[in-house]
């Protein structure tokens, strides 16, 4: 294993998932490329007048933010990791990123708790179907 | 010679005249024009007959149009003759010359029931003798029709859609008015009952004072927004406080309900919320700490100004309120809410606050004063210059008798010509669904209006409250507060617009518009209480989502329930002691 792509954002989950990560890329000698995506669907939330192209911006710059933190922390472990910043939603942007990137595995964080974005089994039929579509083996860590 | 000078100035006289005549014309609004002409033709008219005049009225004083009226003999079946009641509910009847013994009037109109008026002995000896009658107001009773039903079933559909988000609001409103008009011309040939009003009565209450005003405000915005005075402000805000975080929360709360008072506060959170999470990850705190105050101070800066919150923007336009009697009336209440809602938030935060800790390495606090940075000072100098000539003219906008909707288009087209040229560019930052649902809102509306059902529940609400205005304004207040954390505001208030007029005629002492101001209060503050109460609270939660933090509705009801309380409060106390 050489690259391990990981989708990440900044809270307490995704920290846990950075350093599962790290810890596997340590353990691999592999290098990381954290993946955060742009996706602003939430704008469809209010009908008031708003530029999506000045907010895609702002989201960006946090991504990068949450990126490079995430990359402090693989540093300070002694892991060499890089950024990644893709639009859309989160499945075809992992994928597109997995192969841009030639990646040779993809790693999810195992779902929080009952606040989780997905169950545990939705997890794992999302996993199986990238793995399906890129050929990259994917792991829930 | 003397005689040429004497035609000359002849001709230059019928010149003026002729300019004079034109600009009379140009400056009546067409309906006067129309109205002095139709006086004309029905002065003739009497001359040659006799006239039966009156008003038509509902049961809560409005004017009743488009009613037909017609008077009849004794024992004929034809009408002697008819006619249509006018905007202002007036009608006129020319009758043949003659002496009459007995005349009845009957009127008739959709959602009311029909009317007989048989004129008295002593009318009737008036009108045989002067030729012309005028006879008292009329109300006429409402009655619930098939249309009532078509037009009450549509909104509660649109407000049914929206809630459930199973449709975008502007395709909801949209669906809402087609329904309403498609019954009412299709249906309405088969049963009149089923006709609510035509296409023309329709567009007859859209608004396009707000419309306006809104679409001005936009352009202002999208170029405002552009230049990064949002991120900088919030970034030195950070830097002001140095490390306290109490602090930090207090500026940041003030400037995000200052920029939500004179700008919008959706953009204010959309653009405040990213660099915010940024700030709060490098003074180690959970950015909803720093992201739940800032919200609800947005929604309750927003109320200060005219332009600071759409539900204010219905308002003023609906009721004829300026910026200026916002700034008098609401602004000092909005911060003595403000000042309340921060010193709970500092409560209510206190232990996170003290908790905070951990340092980000130099690259990351270099990260995040880039993201806090002008991005086009020069677009900020000139898009600041005509913004501060906007705010003078609102604030002068009474004195020179300059509707807000007129500054908001000069300053976009000032925008347009000095700041950003390219028209393609700056249309592009109008959100044309937002002014379609804002019309199509408009048009539903109306059609409760049309039906009656608005008068029902401005006569409840009267009922119950009487003549006493303390009641009034706590039963507006309380009851914006409470449907606006579970429905949108922007429907609730356009929907109580027409009720609060009533109760501003009918009670004592609410001439002062006092039940403005509380609909106002109400209809922002009780947007904080849930998490789908108002739109900054949506999307400040899909940004946080997107960082990594979860804002569930109970994490929210937790700290809005009681901040929308408590700033309820606070405002209708303000509203008391004002008024």
């Amino acid at each position: 294993m050489k690259k391990i792509l990981c989708a990440t954002r900044g809270g307490e989950a995704s920290r846990k998932t950075q350093d599962a990560v790290i810890a596997m890329a340590k353990k691999e000698g592999a290098t990381i490329c954290f993946l955060y995506v742009v996706d602003v669907e939430f704008l469809k939330l209010t009908a008031r007048g708003v530029r999506a192209d000045v907010v895609t911006t702002e989201m960006e710059h946090m991504g990068e933010f949450l990126l490079a933190l995430a990359c402090e922390r693989a540093a300070e472990q002694g892991v060499e990791a890089e950024m990644c910043l893709r639009h859309g939603p989160l499945v075809e942007a992992l994928e597109s990123a997995a192969r841009a990137e030639g990646v040779d595995a993809i790693a999810f964080g195992r779902p929080a708790g009952p606040d989780s974005s997905f169950s545990l089994a939705d997890l794992e039929r999302l996993t199986a179907q990238i793995e399906k579509d890129t050929g990259v083996k994917t792991y829930i860590v | 010679m003397f005689t040429r000078m004497v035609k000359r100035a002849g001709r230059q006289h019928r010149t003026v005249f002729v300019f004079l005549v034109l600009a009379l014309a140009l400056t009546l609004p067409l309906d006067q024009v129309s109205s002095l002409a139709r006086t004309q033709e029905t002065s003739e008219e009497v001359a040659q007959g006799m006239s039966l005049s009156g008003r038509l009225l509902d049961t809560l004083g409005e004017p009743v149009h488009d009613a037909e009226v017609a008077a009849l003999e004794e024992c004929r079946v034809e009408p002697v003759t008819h006619t249509a009641s006018q905007s202002n509910g007036s009608f006129l009847l020319d009758l043949p010359s003659g002496t009459y013994r007995a005349l009845t009037i009957k009127v008739s109109r959709p959602h009311f029931q029909p009317l007989e008026w048989q004129l008295s002995e002593a009318e009737l000896d008036q009108l045989n003798t002067s030729g012309s009658l005028r006879l008292p107001d009329i109300e006429l009773e409402r009655r619930i029709t098939p249309g009532f039903w078509v037009a009450t079933l549509s909104f509660v559909l649109i407000l049914a859609l929206i809630a459930l988000e199973r449709l975008h609001k502007t395709t909801a409103a949209l669906l809402g008015a087609a329904l309403v008009l498609g019954v009412s011309l299709v249906g309405g040939t088969i049963n009149p009952n089923l006709f609510v009003y035509d296409f023309e009565e329709a567009l007859g209450y859209v608004d396009f004072d707000v419309i306006f005003l809104v679409m001005g405000m936009m352009i202002v915005i999208g170029v405002i927004e552009e230049t990064g005075i949002f991120q900088w402000t919030a970034y030195q805000a950070y830097r002001l406080s140095r490390g306290k975080l109490w602090l930090l929360v207090t500026i940041l709360m003030a400037i995000t309900a200052i920029a939500s008072a004179l700008l919008d506060n959706v953009t204010t959170m959309l653009l405040m919320a990213p660099i915010t999470i940024q700030i709060a990850l490098t003074v180690g705190i959970n950015p909803l700490a720093l992201l739940l105050p800032e919200v609800l101070a947005s929604n309750v800066g927003g109320i200060s100004t005219l332009i600071g919150t759409p539900t204010n923007i219905l308002i003023g336009s609906y009721a004829d309120l300026g910026f200026n009697d916002f700034l008098v009336n609401l602004t000092p209440g909005v911060v003595a809410a403000l000042i309340v809602l921060t010193i709970y938030v500092i409560l209510r935060y206190r232990k996170p606050y003290a908790e905070a800790g951990g340092r980000l390495s130099d690259a990351m606090r270099e990260r995040l004063r880039q993201g806090g940075r002008i991005t086009d000072p020069e677009k900020l100098r000139k898009a600041g210059v005509i913004f501060g000539i906007m705010l003078v003219l609102f604030v002068m906008g009474d004195a020179i008798h300059l509707d807000p909707a007129v500054t908001a288009i000069m300053g976009a087209v000032a925008m347009l010509i000095w700041v950003t040229p390219d028209i393609e560019e700056m249309l592009k930052v109008v959100d044309w669904t937002t002014l379609v649902f804002f019309i199509a809102l408009f048009m539903a509306v109306g059609a409760l209006e049309e039906v009656g059902l608005i008068s029902m529940i401005a006569t409840a609400i009267g009922n119950l409250v009487g003549d006493n205005l303390t009641a009034a304004i706590l039963v507006v207040v309380s009851s914006a507060a409470v449907l606006s954390g579970v429905i949108d505001n922007i429907p609730f208030t356009a929907t109580m617009l027409p009720v609060v007029g009533y109760l501003t005629r009918t009670i004592p002492g609410a001439e002062s518009d006092v039940l403005w101001y509380a609909l106002s209060i109400g209809a922002a503050m009780g947007g904080n209480s849930t998490l789908i109460g108002a739109s900054p609270n949506l999307v400040t939660a899909g940004i946080s989502e997107r960082a990594g933090y979860r804002v569930t509705y109970i994490e929210f009801l937790k700290i809005g329930l009681p901040a929308a309380t408590i700033t309820v409060i606070v405002g209708t106390v303000w509203l008391f002691i004002r008024f």
